[in-house]
């Protein structure tokens, strides 16, 4: 070989050599769908925003992932199923992203994790509680947040302990609202049989829902259970109340969408709070990891307000990927699938770790988040303040229970 | 009870509704254009009510006309700035290519919502009553102490913009040039001075009708959507550019909604309108109180 050549070969050797020494230096990117404008939850898309920089923070301010820093692409879906695919076709193809979370719409989910098994990335659906996302079976979606027969069970479990006697539910028109209405409906009829049952479907972009509502107001329910998320969950508990229906001292209101701890709530809801039953992912007082109270410690400094529940999921659906690609050492789908399905960490709210059993909503899902039930019992009351009447793994406690007047 | 719930419902509604319809109504029956903005004056007047009240400590009574000022304000600006260099130098509207003006208000439509999404903000706001009442008794009927005094308001609103359009000077100046532009020119009217009294009185109605349901449907950037189509269908049943047409047609559909959300389903109740919109176009093309016309 003459030195010319070797020469080459020396100086090719050298250039690969900085070439992956740059690479190693580039941040991971990771995308993150929300939504950023209506007819999506704003409230919620700003919740997983702050939870995702809250958690990249906590991860780079600790060196990062295998030497590298993690990189946020945030992409607006407007929560429309449309927009949701195409923003993670443009994650994938465009911004190279090595995973995606995000998502707290079901319906923005669903059309997004085609296009995630499309390319075999992995997607961590931080609050699609839409079972069907579960039910497809993908191996690259994994489910930290909470699921549609969790809350079933629950609300079934809670009607029996009310002893209600009629239930009427007003579920949005979307995959998670629809789904988590007719779970329910099922819930009730194997865990309640004595309770009769119906639901109505609203439009999510509603505005008056009275017409639906009036024919409450010669026989009211014992409950009415509320499944939509805001605006049109604000407006709806708004007219409950205007009409006198609910809360009241014969109906309950039940939020099965937990939305009571949004930051929003109670600049859109007066009386109408009063004395509502919430199903809850995160309370004050609820015991939590060391991860879970520097997340709210950071997140209380960084906006100046009380953490919420999507806080801690999108935190923790970070962090899992985060810790998948640790366990990996690599970026590479295949290897973080199996680190992720073989997880048992301790995140922001308990330890997680995902079913690997391939039957309907089981699959690849945290199945044992914790979950409360607290009563609001006074307008503007702060989270801290509500009532907790049902603690994680406890049955509901009527006896703490406040009816309205 | 129910029956006479839904229509008390029903007419409140309609009354909110005829708000905006009466608004679109003057501009087409002036200008000959279709407003694709004008539920973006809603939510503008929605927004400067709550905004004003919530954050100034505005009392509510103070601003509810601040909203009609503000939504008389942008009217006036949106005319001068977008609306009249179309038909500048232009007598008759049969001249004018007003294809401009359907680009120029849906681009506006979508400036205005993106405007305010950034600027205020894409979150939810709740305005304020105007009442403390929460419930009043009418009878055997309860209805929200705000929705009654709304309503109450914006019928007052609704008499006295019909009366300053039948008796006043410039109310007459603008039926003049409803019915013939040219005419009205030759007769020394300033139609351009009409067309922007009609356009600035619109953006006042609709700002009125978003301030006035602040309270009850949470105003958000995208607020005016929903109200902006059932007034084009209100306008098209009531009969092109007919005020009096278009307030029937509110209340008929306000009525219509309110029943067929409860009889037929709740699901398909913002079809009824265009249900019957179909049935008007097949069978009764000029509406309720508009005139067959043939151009030659």
């Amino acid at each position: 070989m003459s030195s010319r050549r070797i020469g080459l070969l020396a100086f090719a050797a050298g250039l690969f050599a900085f070439t992956n020494l740059t690479f190693a230096a580039d941040p991971i990117k990771v995308g993150v769908t929300i939504a950023q404008s209506p007819p999506g939850s704003v409230s919620q898309g700003t919740q997983v925003k702050d939870g995702a920089e809250v958690a990249a923070k906590i991860i780079n301010d600790a060196g990062g992932i295998l030497g590298r820093k993690i990189e946020l692409v945030f992409e607006d879906t407007q929560g429309i199923p449309e927009k949701a695919r195409a923003a993670v076709e443009k994650l994938i193809t465009r911004d190279q992203v090595v995973a995606i979370f995000g998502e707290h719409q079901s319906s923005a989910a669903l059309a997004g994790i085609e296009v995630a098994h499309r390319y075999h990335i992995p997607y961590i659906n931080t609050n699609g509680w839409s079972d069907v996302i579960r039910e497809k079976g993908y191996a690259e979606v994994f489910n930290p947040g909470n699921y549609n027969s969790r809350v079933a069970i629950a609300v079934a479990d809670a009607m029996k302990a009310l002893g209600a006697k009629r239930v009427v539910s007003f579920c949005e028109n979307t995959d998670y609202g629809v789904g988590l209405a007719k779970l329910i409906g099922a819930q009730i009829a194997e865990r309640a049989p004595g309770v009769e049952y119906k639901s109505e479907t609203l439009d999510r972009a509603g505005k008056d829902f009275l017409p639906a509502l009036l024919p409450l107001k010669a026989n009211p329910p014992d409950v009415v259970i509320e499944i939509m998320l805001p605006p049109a969950a604000y407006i709806l508990l708004n007219q409950l109340n205007e009409q006198g229906i609910a809360p009241s001292a014969k109906t309950w209101v039940y939020d099965a969408s937990g939305i009571a701890d949004y930051p929003d709530f109670w600049q859109n809801i007066s009386d109408a709070g009063k004395n509502l039953l919430v199903f809850g992912l995160y309370h004050p007082k609820m015991a939590m990891p060391d991860l879970g109270k520097k997340v709210a410690a950071d997140y209380k400094e960084k906006t100046k307000n009380e953490p919420n529940r999507l806080l801690f999921q999108a935190a923790d659906s970070l962090f899992v990927i985060a810790e998948a690609i640790k366990a990996a050492k690599s970026t590479e789908p295949d290897a973080m699938i199996k680190a992720l399905e073989g997880m048992k960490w301790t995140g922001t709210r308990g330890e997680v770790s995902f079913s690997t059993e391939k039957s309907g909503y089981k699959y690849h899902q945290w199945l044992d988040i914790p979950y409360v039930t607290f009563e609001i019992t006074a307008v503007k009351q702060p989270v801290i303040d509500m009532k907790l009447v049902q603690d994680p793994g406890k049955p509901l406690d009527t006896s703490r229970l406040e009816k309205a007047k | 009870m129910l029956t006479l719930d839904l229509l008390i419902n029903g007419l409140i509604i309609g009354v909110f509704y005829a708000l905006m319809a009466v608004g679109l109504s003057l501009i087409f029956g002036i200008l000959k254009v279709v407003n694709f903005a004008h539920g973006e004056f809603y939510m503008v007047g929605a927004y400067a009510y709550t905004l004003t009240a919530l954050m100034l400590g505005l009392s509510p009574w103070l601003s509810l006309p601040f909203a009609f000022l503000i939504g008389l304000l942008v009217g006036l600006i949106v005319e001068r700035l977008l609306m009249r260099p179309l038909y500048s130098g232009y007598t008759s509207w049969g001249i004018m290519r007003d294809e401009y003006a359907v680009i120029v208000t849906f681009g506006l439509s979508l400036f205005l919502i993106n405007l305010v999404d950034k600027v205020v903000g894409p979150y939810a706001y709740k305005g304020p009553a105007l009442v403390e009442i929460s419930r009043i008794a009418l009878g055997p009927i309860l209805i929200s102490g705000h929705r009654l005094i709304a309503a109450v308001v914006g019928i007052a609103v609704i008499v006295g913009v019909a009366l300053i359009i039948r008796y006043s000077f410039w109310g007459r100046q603008i039926q003049a040039v409803a019915q013939n532009r040219l005419g009205a020119s030759l007769a020394g009217i300033d139609t351009a001075k009409a067309s922007a009294i009609v356009f600035a009185l619109a953006g006042g109605l609709a700002a009125v009708s978003g301030a006035l349901l602040a309270n009850i449907f949470n105003p958000t950037p995208d607020v005016g959507v929903f109200p902006a189509i059932k007034s084009y269908v209100i306008v098209v049943l009531g009969g092109m550019g007919s005020v009096p047409g278009s307030i029937v047609a509110s209340l008929i559909l306000g009525v219509l909604e309110s029943f067929g959300g409860v009889y037929i389903s709740y699901q398909y109740r913002d079809t009824f309108g265009l249900f019957i919109l179909i049935l008007f176009l097949l069978f009764r093309p000029q509406g309720l109180f508009g005139e067959k016309t043939r151009e030659v």
